[in-house]
């Protein structure tokens, strides 16, 4: 199959959109569940006007929220996919074209590095100018190409973290651990009910990567038991929907066990995505 | 920690808002604000406390006696609450609230300090959560008031009708 720049252009300036502005059906699912079951009544209020913000973005194509996000890419390539030479700024430009037409916020930070660092120079008006993180890439069956574009905002950032677990070879004593993040830090994320994505990696690059992954994959319809029990530590805090309380202060959660080295330490990445997240979409185009 | 489970009415709140106004509100109450509201977050709050603490506030085209401050960036993205407990943010509140503002609206948890902060002043914390669709037609006009230099993150003034929140800080106490 052969790809052209177009068709990488075009895959991901929709996604951009999709991502920004459209609520998936397992969000939506879930949110139906969790309003259906919720009896605090501040909090039930909270996620009935989280699902009406996603009716009102999807019918007006308005931003779910307006930190638009970090737009992360995720490429999968099959061995008989030809892409063009500048499949790579084919990429950026889909990014740019997204986030003009979404729109996206203008929050790119104007200067030399530590102008940047200490925001003295202002911001570009231009909501494109929000670059990129860097690209993952990944194998794919033979003739495929898949592109996904997530939407990383910053509420999550400040209280995520990769770091070492010293595991004791227990799959618990891992889990426990990076639950306890998410846990100790849910009340200062304020947009709950959060979607806590996790991985466990050899590396901080690769568990980050890997977390990435776990957010790609994840669905709330398809969850696991250690999913299905981490989710159930983070409820039992009683955090619930802004901090109101109740029972809903995590939607579910998404966890990616990566490689791993003979070690006594893995190294774990551990994001509480928050009430939109994770938000992204998929192209896939095959032959 | 206390929650908030009671089921209420919401409250109509019009600013600019009196002195014993807030004596009314109580955590857990939704409130639906009207009228002007000021915009600002990490980038000018700490610039508007210096305003106050210099005595040149009156540079600048704004009320603080009775004001609500949405801690929310302002963009064609629209408006939606930023963490309040982010350094620049929370340590603005208690100069703030000193200065007239009787609610402070963004999302998650503020210290105890912050707490403590607030019932001196009279004021209150609000939170709501991210809608910006659903925010997208509350909001009858906008225009910047200073730090124009600060993009999304200068001050604006909005005029609302019927900005959803409910009270997370009142009177001493708090559900978080």
């Amino acid at each position: 199959m052969t790809v052209s720049r177009g068709d990488i252009v075009e895959a991901v300036k929709h996604c951009v959109v999709k991502a920004g502005t459209t609520f998936r059906g397992d969000q939506l699912q879930a949110y139906r569940n969790a309003i259906r079951i919720e009896n605090n009544p501040n909090a039930k209020w909270a996620l009935e006007r989280i699902l009406e913000n996603a009716y009102i973005a999807e019918k007006n194509a308005l931003p779910l929220c307006d930190d638009t996000g970090i737009p992360h890419v995720f490429v999968e390539i099959g061995d008989e996919v030809t892409l063009p030479n500048d499949w790579v700024t084919a990429l950026s430009d889909g990014v740019i074209q997204g986030l003009r037409a979404m729109p996206g916020r203008p929050m790119a930070v104007k200067g030399n590095p530590i102008e940047r660092i200490e925001q003295s120079k202002g911001l570009f008006r231009d909501p494109g100018k929000v670059l990129l993180a860097p690209v993952i890439v990944k194998p794919a069956a033979k003739n495929k190409l898949k592109i996904t574009v997530l939407l990383l905002g910053g509420g999550p950032e400040i209280r995520a973290k990769t770091y070492r677990v010293f595991h004791r070879r227990s799959i618990d004593v891992v889990l426990d651990e990076a639950a306890s993040w998410v846990t100790s830090e849910v009340k200062n994320l304020g947009c709950t009910p959060c979607v806590p994505a996790m991985a466990i990696g050899r590396t901080h690059l690769e568990a980050s990567a890997l977390m990435l992954e776990a957010m790609k994959e994840g669905s709330l319809n398809r969850q696991n038991d250690w999913e299905k029990k981490v989710t159930e530590m983070i409820n039992s805090t009683g955090v619930g929907p802004l901090g109101l309380g109740g029972n809903t202060t995590a939607l579910g959660t998404f966890i990616k066990v990566g490689p791993l080295r003979a070690s006594g330490v893995r190294i774990v990445s551990v994001r509480p995505c928050c009430c939109f997240e994770p938000r992204k979409a998929t192209v896939s185009l095959s032959g | 920690m206390k929650k908030s489970g009671k089921e209420k009415g919401t409250i109509k709140v019009q600013t600019p808002i009196g002195e014993n106004e807030t004596e009314r509100l109580e955590i857990g109450d939704r409130i639906e604000i009207h009228g002007i509201i000021y915009c600002g977050r990490d980038a000018i709050l700490p610039k508007l406390v210096r305003l106050i603490e210099n005595d040149t506030l009156g540079t600048i085209a704004i009320n603080l006696k009775g004001a609500v401050i949405f801690h929310t960036a302002v963009s064609l993205a629209g408006i939606g609450p930023t963490t309040s407990n982010k350094v620049e943010i929370e340590r603005s509140i208690p100069a703030l609230a000193k200065a007239g503002v009787k609610i402070h609206v963004g999302k998650g948890s503020l210290s105890a300090r912050t707490v403590f902060e607030l019932e001196n002043y009279n004021s209150l914390f609000a939170i709501t959560p991210p809608v910006s669709a659903l925010f997208s037609d509350r909001i009858l006009y906008q225009r910047i008031v200073a730090f124009k230099e600060e993009g999304m993150e200068a001050l604006y003034e909005l005029e609302v009708k019927g900005l959803p929140a409910i009270i997370a800080i009142a009177q001493g106490e708090s559900i978080f």
